[in-house]
């Protein structure tokens, strides 16, 4: 290769400069607001999804339905599983609700329940790609089963393992109907994900009704009312003398896998922490 | 009907062909008998389960759609970055992605629980959702490969008789670098968030790492393009024509050849960093499980190391080796093994360790296991049918190679 002779040499006069700089300037500018600026197009969805400062505890309707379950009282019995499986028509096989042993690191026994933490950040509603799933005003993260095209991809996301395919179409006899209950909803269809409601048709009903889950029976998830020991219980978080936040008040409580920041609304009184 | 005037023109019924359709219409059948099988009685026939409930079909998904990379890939070199030479292969690395691109929507529409519902994506939005935003990417990047492709349509004796519609597919040809630049943009965002698909699931600690979109785009653009120079040298063994100037093709190679290098060292760094220096419980407890569960290691070394990366990149770049045609394809046909599975130890990886949740420490689900059953390897068959019927219809009926007419009128 040969060197060119004359190198053209570069004459940056005041006003090339002043170009520059002000393109520089400006375009970094531009770049903050379509970025994270407020012209960003996700600059609203971050302030709902991501924003730390948010009060997550309050989703934006007047009530926020959450649970409470008390681990030393759980004795394992499986009653809130089926009583579920038989209010909600759920495959006794893929229950929604679980309930296995357990031992803390000091060695302790317990039982160990979970429904749907109905979580305020869900992972599961975050990929769905037809919003065949989301969180309602208030609180519950619910299935729409017309809309869900069984890509099983919120089953993939969720943490807790909280939701089932229907691999087949399901026309065996429900086990636990009618011994612990009668089918209030009716069986989803082959191909879609389904998962724990809370019971959202009886808090539904009931509000029109005027009355209050977590109180009035016929207005309480199937797994709190059926529960012997009264391990679990239910109601509006928003409200401080509901029986949720009466028992939040008084123990202390985790949730499960919190460091996710997922914000689910079941709370556990973890073992040994009782009155 | 198209095929019958066809036949009469130039189409000779050889034992070589004959069996070659033989074959191709047998996978088929197999194929068509799976999906009615699986359509009739829900994907209950499969060996899917809540455990794991994405498989061999989802890796068919992922890996042909990385596998036909090389459209964009090489759409670009030719017209962003303006190296014209690579024009003659344009056509058939278009040819590649439009063929990996509609295996993978025939193999999702078979996967999902409701294939009457496939269009949800289109009208119900989530635009949190990455499988989302990789749902529009797949149609429109699949359109503009279409638009790209008309030309050659336009141009097959099909339409001896249409001037209009020649003239109109000359005109598409005029809008070849806007779709080129489009399809870039596109392409380079769901190849990657087709990898944040995995990377983004944070309940899961073998997949969260912000290094799954990146090893997804980077391996893609490093064997899309050598199956595409895979798919010449075999057409010029079939056809007995030199097609492709081969040294055009040894140049593919190499670029492959130093793609790999980068992604084999992302690829080094990820492992080292989440196995050894920022090793977390989550994470050991993962790999533990997979190795007693699982084969998942001897396939991480041999398949994807192995197999997907060392011997190509031998191949590629060493010059005693890539100047031998069969050696090159030996090559591309290992690194394209070396993507299905990578795409497989990811996804089934991923799921056959549980997640963990409870309180206590004594309560873990059961490790998950998956192999898929017998429809599901049918499945796979039919869509090695569909690749070979379209590839072969294509290359006999469409001038692919073609390219002294669109010369002419594009200059």
């Amino acid at each position: 290769m040969k060197r060119p002779k004359t190198k053209a040499r570069v004459k940056l006069t005041r006003r090339d400069f002043t170009k520059i700089a002000a393109t520089a300037v400006g375009s970094s500018v531009a770049a903050y607001l379509v970025t994270t600026g407020p012209l960003s197009p996700f600059s609203n969805l971050k302030r709902q999804q991501i924003s730390p400062d948010e009060d997550t505890h309050t989703p934006t309707g007047v009530h926020h339905w959450g649970m409470a379950i008390d681990l030393n009282k759980c004795i394992g019995c499986e009653y809130c599983l089926r009583a579920c499986s038989a209010v909600n028509d759920v495959a006794p096989d893929k229950p929604w609700n679980i309930v296995v042993e357990d031992r803390t690191a000091n060695g302790q026994r317990f039982y160990f329940s979970r429904p749907c933490l109905h979580c305020q950040h869900a992972p599961c509603v975050e990929v769905c790609p037809v919003k065949a799933t989301y969180v309602r005003e208030d609180g519950l993260v619910i299935m729409d089963y017309d809309r869900c095209i069984g890509c099983r991809y919120c089953e993939v996301a969720c943490p807790f393992d909280a939701r089932k395919f229907n691999w087949e179409p399901r026309a065996e006899e429900n086990e636990f109907v009618p011994t612990w209950g009668v089918p209030e909803v009716e069986r989803r269809p082959r191909g879609v994900v389904e998962k724990c409601t809370f019971c959202v048709h009886r808090i539904d009903a009931a509000l029109e009704r005027g009355q209050t889950p977590g109180e009035a029976r016929e207005a309480t998830p199937a797994c709190v009312n059926v529960c012997p020991v009264g391990a679990r219980t239910f109601g509006d978080l928003n409200d401080p003398n509901s029986p949720v936040s009466e028992v939040l008040a008084r123990y202390p409580t985790i949730r499960l896998r919190d460091e996710l920041g997922t914000e689910g609304s079941v709370y556990y009184i973890p073992v040994g922490e009782e009155a | 009907m198209a095929s019958i005037t066809l036949r009469k023109r130039r189409f000779e019924f050889t034992p070589g062909t004959l069996s070659w359709f033989a074959l191709i219409g047998l996978l088929l059948l197999i194929g068509l008998t799976s999906a009615v099988i699986v359509f009739k009685e829900g994907l209950v026939v499969t060996n899917l389960s809540n455990g794991v409930p994405w498989g061999l079909w989802i890796t068919i998904d992922l890996s042909s759609i990385a596998l036909g990379a090389g459209a964009f890939t090489l759409s670009a070199v030719v017209y962003i970055f303006g190296i014209k030479r690579f024009r003659s292969i344009i056509r058939l690395a278009v040819l590649v992605g439009v063929t990996g691109y509609t295996s993978a929507l025939l193999t999702l529409v078979i996967d999902i629980g409701r294939p009457d519902r496939f269009w949800h994506p289109w009208v119900y939005w989530n635009i949190h959702s990455v499988l989302w935003e990789i749902t529009w990417c797949i149609t429109l990047y699949l359109t503009i490969m279409l638009v790209e492709f008309a030309p050659v349509i336009a141009e097959s004796r099909l339409f001896k008789d249409r001037p209009g519609l020649r003239r109109f597919g000359h005109q598409l040809h005029k809008v070849a670098p806007v779709l080129a630049v489009a399809g870039l943009l596109i392409s380079l965002l769901h190849q990657s968030s087709l990898g944040a698909t995995y990377g983004i699931i944070k309940a899961r600690p073998i997949w969260f790492k912000p290094s799954m979109p990146i090893m997804f785009i980077v391996s893609a653009i490093a064997v899309g393009p050598a199956v595409t120079m895979a798919a010449a040298y075999i057409l010029e063994w079939v056809s007995g024509k030199r097609i492709i100037a081969h040294d055009l093709l040894r140049t593919i190679a190499r670029f492959s050849g130093l793609a790999l290098l980068v992604y084999a060292y992302i690829k080094f760094w990820d492992l080292l960093a989440v196995t050894y220096y920022g090793a977390t419980p989550g994470s050991e407890r993962a790999f533990r499980t997979l190795s007693l569960f699982s084969a998942y290691g001897f396939w991480f070394w041999v398949g994807e190391v192995f197999f997907g990366l060392l011997v190509p990149v031998l191949i590629f770049l060493m010059p005693r080796f890539n100047r031998r045609p069969v050696l090159l394809v030996f090559g591309a046909l290992s690194a394209a093994a070396g993507i299905l599975i990578n795409r497989w130890n990811i996804t089934v990886s991923g799921l056959i360790v549980p997640v963990s949740y409870s309180p206590g420490i004594e309560y873990v689900l059961p490790a998950q296991a998956y192999s898929p059953a017998l429809v599901e390897w049918g499945v796979a068959l039919g869509v090695v049918g569909y690749i070979f019927l379209v590839f072969t219809l294509a290359t006999r009926f469409l001038p692919i190679f073609e390219t002294s007419d669109e010369s002419k009128v594009v200059g």
